[in-house]
């Protein structure tokens, strides 16, 4: 079962990676790998069960796998002290800007929305 | 029999390929109880996790090169779990009927004016080029950011960092922000933690509920694909 989806999805990572070597050098194999994935998924309109079982199990243990390339940060941790101020600021100051805004921005459509519904009624 | 040489013991372990295994499955799981047991939103199993490793390479005289290429037995498998992503944003893009327009205008126009933001920020304030290419795909779920973040130029380990930074304060600061601006509707508090802060700020959306719970995991994977698909073309 977990052995099937594995396949399926080492396949396409490896179609997608291909994909990117010789025509979309833009976006990294592995999206486009996900690309082809979602739309053999709408193609044909449901989950394979094997599928779903291996993404759930691999999905649940992504934070274990990304412990790897994250302690990369070992040999770039200098770039990261140095510019903490102008990182922190950016990272703080965008969020105060756009959490509200998003929220604000979808409740405002939701009304809307839900008035031309009305209308219609 | 001779007596046992304990210094060369300890040094064939530490050189041995499964050393860098061991030490990544056991920094996880010492991470993950100590995230579940305190309940920390900070304690992120990745943050901790990455930490410990990264102690244990210091005081063990190990080079990030050498763990690393003993560790890609683990590591392989981020690309496959990064196809797989493909099917919760299939399951959510079910969910989405007759809000699909208001979805999307808040995602792209959420999305762009966070990604301009953080940059001039980071920029006027002198972050140089490898910070900024690592600092604009952070909105992302992880593994989507560092491949974007190598992508444009950017270090994974920066984006990974940023990432987790992004969801932590980005979840510390929602309930108030969205207090002060109004926000009480489920699905505009839930797209907005989807958005803003990926998976950290999912796990806290689900806590006020299944509805907030279910718009943030859908602008999670929406924003994580439109940053990994129009990122790269936009910057690169």
């Amino acid at each position: 079962m977990i052995l099937k989806g594995l396949t399926w999805l080492v396949v396409l990572q490896l179609l997608g990676s291909v994909i990117n070597l010789s025509v979309l050098p833009a976006l990294p194999g592995p999206i486009i790998g996900m690309v082809l994935l979602f739309v053999l998924l709408l193609l044909r309109r449901g989950i394979p069960e094997p599928l779903e079982k291996t993404a759930a199990l691999l999905l649940q243990y992504l934070p274990l796998l990304l412990i790897v390339p994250a302690a990369g940060i070992m040999t770039s941790g200098d770039a990261l002290l140095s510019e903490l101020p102008a990182i922190a600021a950016g990272l703080v100051l965008s969020l105060v800007v756009t959490v509200p805004f998003c929220g604000w921005l979808m409740q405002v459509l939701i009304k809307r929305a839900d008035r031309h519904e009305e209308d219609q009624a | 029999m001779s007596e046992i040489d304990w210094r060369s013991v300890w040094s064939m372990t530490l050189d041995h390929p499964l050393f860098s295994v061991a030490l990544t499955l056991i920094a996880f799981q010492l991470a993950l109880a100590l995230y579940r047991r305190s309940g920390w939103l900070v304690l992120q199993p990745v943050m901790v996790g990455m930490l410990l490793v990264v102690g244990t390479l210091y005081l063990c005289d190990i080079d990030y090169a050498s763990y690393q290429a003993d560790a890609s037995m683990i590591a392989v498998l981020v690309g496959p779990a990064t196809v797989a992503l493909a099917v919760p944003l299939y399951r959510h893009l079910r969910r989405i009927q007759q809000l699909f327009w208001p979805i999307v205008i808040t995602l792209v126009s959420g999305g762009i004016i966070g990604v301009v933001l953080t940059l001039l920020i980071a920029r006027a304030l002198g972050a140089d080029l490898t910070v900024l290419m690592s600092l604009s795909p952070k909105a992302a779920t992880m593994p989507i950011a560092m491949l974007v973040a190598e992508q444009l130029g950017g270090l994974a380990s920066l984006a990974a960092v940023f990432v987790m930074l992004t969801g932590v304060i980005g979840t510390a600061l929602g309930p108030l922000l969205l207090g002060w601006a109004g926000v009480n509707h489920p699905a505009a508090r839930g797209l907005s933690y989807g958005i803003n802060a990926h998976a950290i700020g999912t796990a806290r959306a689900l806590e006020e509920g299944d509805e907030c719970g279910a718009f943030a995991a859908l602008g999670m994977s929406l924003l994580g694909i439109l940053i990994a698909l129009f990122l790269p073309l936009a910057l690169g």
